[in-house]
């Protein structure tokens, strides 16, 4: 076989498993959209529908609306309060998010420029995300209870913000490595401030990874499900735990709804995403490209 | 003012020293080159300067001022980095303009001193493109131009020119050169490249395991080389070096080695007996195929480059001992060929067996 064809072989050959992975990945967020809106019959029905016939809004109106449109007990939802807890969850994850993401670089900047932590340290740091939550919850919530951070927001933001610290050390350290320490010498002996230097020269470089990081937290905290289960009760429901609620003992398995709360749940995060998408492609690719 | 001293200066990395106590005096204005191998402490020492190293002991001064203590943006110096370090995310003139911002400068000031500067180095077109889209000739041109506008007192130079390609790096050269005349300031320049440092040096410090083996203009450094290391790093083709024995006889000095035996000079009558080098430049070795020379040797490879011809010789050491003929009359040699070389007496350097230099060949 010519050099020539072998290196088609080899194209048509990564497309089609590229397509073939494309196709995996996305087939469960296509059955969330599309049993979100198929009528209840078409729920479970075998062979499966793959395009619901006639689509219908009535899981949207339901969930999000509270629009009774079925009257039989089996499909009506105890105390949903969907925008509420979409509140919730926004308030949580993009405070947990900024904070993790803001002392995360803080201490990535010490550890890259100066050492602040050795390495086994920060494997020790990377360590503490490596222990199953289920672990620490039990006593997590006995020691939230009695200094009253049990089913508060404060509670669940600081619990995020900790679980996610060490992510956001690591990966902001690789994105600030990648920044030359000459430039930033080269600003110094031009006359400008450590802190002049940072903002100025340092944060515009790393933006993107900036932004990746953002995302990636935000991601986590935005679909945490275990912790936010033990240590909110009534007061302080995030959108995960919302969702739980339409498989419940009592409400039976109530695809469509669960599927129309689920897309809601996922848009915010797709627009997020979208509108940094630039910065993303940056982010996720930076240190693999020698510059 | 811009006299640099440094004292005793020395520094540690944990158990690895780069600088050892090192001492010297940078006079205004001259233009002094830091030479030798990688690992030598030529950059390190530039570092300490610039104020990026802490001495572990020793001062630096700066005028009357020891500057130890203060921060880099406090020492009134400009420094050229190797990988020339533009802030990738300015334009070229943001770039230029960034020392000046951080003096205050006001804004129109500011215009006008960039034009300056972009003119002074021929980069006038370059000023609203971003570093990315200049060559590595250009940037260099930049990293000069935002090191010029803020007026510094001296110029630290951390081998600017080594990324670039040998015709651009002696355009570049040239223009240090003049900027350094024009200016009048003092330019400290690294680099482990020996013919840029005879270019361009007032004065060349040439260091070796964190320490200055030898000090002097470039003729100095490259007619009287203190040792081994010295005679060797400087000149290209280097310096021919022989590895052989003393021998004094009632009548004269003779040396001897596998390949062949020389009568040496006068001066060096009280050279000690044993094992020694002997060093010979290439344009010093004088090739005639009359068959009446010093020593006769075989031919190895023959290199005609035109305005010269390399001959290299088969001394019977791994290394070629090599003569430079003017022209190409002597490129049709063929090799394995013996030739007669006669070696000018004045011209040869002897090294004891710790690569001293013995005697002098005056």
């Amino acid at each position: 076989m010519r050099k020539s064809q072998r290196r088609r072989l080899s194209a048509v050959l990564r497309y089609v498993v590229l397509s073939l992975w494309t196709l995996v990945a996305f087939f469960p967020i296509y059955w969330m959209v599309s049993t979100s809106f198929k009528p209840d019959t078409q729920w479970f029905s075998w062979p499966p529908v793959y395009f619901p016939d006639p689509p219908t809004l009535s899981n949207y109106l339901n969930v999000w609306f509270g629009a009774e449109e079925y009257t039989t007990t089996q499909y009506s939802i105890s105390s949903q309060k969907p925008f509420i807890s979409l509140g919730n969850s926004t308030v949580i994850a993009s405070i947990s998010t900024f904070l993790a993401v803001l002392f995360g670089s803080v201490i990535a900047y010490g550890v890259s420029r100066y050492r602040i932590l050795s390495e086994v340290r920060m494997f020790q740091l990377l360590m503490l995300r490596m222990i199953p939550p289920i672990v620490v919850v039990a006593p997590l919530s006995l020691y939230y209870s009695a200094i009253g951070l049990l089913d508060t927001m404060t509670g669940l933001i600081m619990i995020y913000f900790i679980t996610s610290l060490p992510y956001a050390v690591w990966m902001m350290k690789s994105f600030i490595d990648e920044v030359p320490r000459e430039i930033e010498q080269a600003a110094e002996i031009l006359g400008a401030s450590r802190w002049r230097t940072v903002f100025e020269i340092v944060l515009p470089l790393v933006r993107s990874g900036l932004v990746a990081t953002f995302l990636f937290i935000l991601i986590l905290t935005w679909s945490e499900y275990l912790l936010a289960l033990i240590i909110t009760k009534t007061q302080v429901s995030t959108l995960p735990i919302e969702l739980s609620k339409y498989q419940g003992s009592t409400e039976g398995r109530v695809y469509g709804r669960q599927a129309a709360l689920a897309v809601g749940i996922t848009i915010p995060l797709m627009i997020a995403g979208l509108i940094i998408r630039k910065h993303l492609a940056r982010g996720f690719s930076f240190g693999m490209v020698r510059r | 003012m811009a006299r640099i001293e440094l004292c005793n200066l020395t520094k540690s990395f944990g158990a690895v020293v780069a600088v050892k106590t090192l001492n010297i005096t940078i006079e205004d204005g001259e233009f002094v080159v830091f030479v030798g191998p990688s690992g030598c402490g030529k950059t390190t020492t530039l570092r300490m300067i610039a104020g990026f190293e802490d001495p572990t002991s020793g001062e630096i001064r700066i005028g009357d001022r020891v500057v130890n203590d203060l921060e880099p943006r406090d020492r009134g110096l400009g420094m050229v980095f190797q990988t020339h370090a533009l802030f990738p995310h300015k334009t070229i003139r943001q770039n230029i303009e960034f020392g000046l911002r951080m003096k205050k400068v006001p804004p129109a000031e500011r215009a006008q001193r960039v034009r300056e500067v972009a003119e002074m180095v021929h980069i006038s077109h370059l000023l609203d493109k971003m570093p990315a889209q200049c060559s590595g000739g250009e940037t260099q041109r930049v990293a000069l131009a935002r090191t010029l506008v803020t007026n510094p007192s001296t110029f630290l130079l951390d081998e600017p020119l080594s990324s670039l390609d040998a015709k651009l790096r002696r355009e570049l050269r040239a223009e240090c050169d003049r900027l350094h005349e024009a200016l009048k300031r003092t330019f400290i320049y690294v680099t482990h490249d020996q013919e840029e440092a005879m270019t361009l040096a007032d004065r060349i410090v040439v260091m070796r395991a964190g320490e200055i083996v030898q000090t002097g203009s470039p003729m100095e450094i490259y007619s009287n080389p203190v040792n081994y290391f010295v005679a060797d790093f400087f000149g290209s083709p280097s310096m021919n070096l022989v590895a052989g024995e003393v021998l004094q006889e009632s009548s004269a000095s003779r040396f001897r080695s596998a390949r062949f035996e020389v009568a040496l000079p006068k001066h060096f009558r009280t050279a000690k007996p044993g094992a020694t080098t002997l060093g010979i430049r290439p344009e010093h070795v004088a090739v005639t195929r009359d068959g009446k020379g010093d020593v006769e040797l075989p031919v190895r490879l023959v290199e005609p480059l035109g305005k010269d011809t390399l001959l290299y010789f088969d001394s019977g050491t791994e290394r070629a001992f090599v003569a430079v003929t003017e022209g190409l009359d002597m490129a049709d040699i063929k090799v394995g060929e013996r030739i007669a070389l006669s070696l000018d007496q004045r011209r040869i350097y002897l090294f004891d067996d710790k690569g001293q230099r013995i005697g002098n060949a005056k």
